[in-house]
């Protein structure tokens, strides 16, 4: 039997309003971005992370001792699958994650101040340098937390918890007028 | 504050990303030990005063199991280890 299943994100429900225009402080919630986790085998942690941190297109997000989330804008899913293993090559065990998770960015000159209301982490661009990336809890919920530019975080979030995560972000940002739309 | 942890592979992390799976240093009984072995292994606390050895699991972070050596009067933190380090340090 055949089945169509309609690809939705997370939050076609929460951000079905027409678009508002960007304030200075703006949540951007990423459409597609794919998203693979890799687990390097014991021994091949520093191989693996050489390996992908080569390839500039390949942003690595670090999860835990030899494990990483891989962000990619420009690839889709199962080419992103293929890239990381020609790359990894039977060193690291890589599951896709595009689907299972979410991607917000958050942008503008408060974008610390919003996130401090949330995150037990000092930010300051001294100490979380850009290029910086850790797990942490936003409020109850845990997020992979990066600096991507100077003052742009991007958060992922397990699907199952994105629109719990939006109303959070969204009244952590009610005091900057924190405005929000899809990427594209 | 007295409540951070500093985790050996995320940093300085406040005690919330963290869940405490108790004593650190007893070792789980052979398979076929006795009931009562088991039984205090299973469900026998000590409530310890002073410098203990617990596992605490790093559950919203790195998701490693760590052995927190702390004082549980104080909270005074000595060390902060990876499950794994403080299981070979114990077997040198």
């Amino acid at each position: 039997m055949v089945r169509d299943y309609n690809n939705r994100h997370a939050l076609e429900q929460k951000l079905r309003s027409a678009p508002t225009p960007p304030a200075a402080d703006h949540l951007m919630v990423g459409h597609w971005r794919t998203i693979a986790t890799v687990l390097a085998r014991t021994g091949q942690e520093e191989a693996v992370r050489q390996a992908i941190a080569s390839v500039p297109e390949l942003s690595l997000r670090f999860s835990g001792p030899g494990e990483w989330l891989v962000v990619s804008e420009v690839e889709a899913p199962s080419g992103l699958m293929r890239h990381l293993e020609e790359l990894c090559g039977g060193r690291a065990y890589v599951v896709d994650q595009s689907d299972g998770r979410a991607v917000f960015r958050l942008a503008g000159p408060n974008a610390r101040s919003i996130l401090a209301k949330g995150i037990g982490l000092d930010l300051h661009p001294a100490v979380f340098a850009l290029g910086g990336s850790a797990n942490v809890l936003c409020g109850h919920i845990p997020v992979n937390l990066a600096r991507t530019d100077e003052n742009a975080f991007e958060l992922i979030v397990a699907r199952s918890y994105a629109e719990s995560l939006f109303d959070d972000l969204m009244r952590m940002g009610r005091a900057f007028d924190l405005t929000a739309a899809f990427s594209d | 504050m007295a409540s951070l942890i500093t985790c050996p592979h995320c940093g300085v992390r406040p005690k919330e990303e963290f869940a405490i799976r108790g004593d650190a240093s007893r070792g789980r009984p052979e398979p076929m030990d006795s009931d009562e072995a088991w039984h205090d292994y299973v469900y026998v606390r000590a409530n310890p005063r002073g410098r203990t050895f617990e596992h605490w699991h790093h559950i919203a972070g790195c998701r490693r199991f760590l052995v927190v050596e702390r004082d549980t009067a104080t909270h005074e933190v000595y060390s902060v280890v990876d499950a794994v380090e403080f299981l070979q340090r114990a077997e040198r």
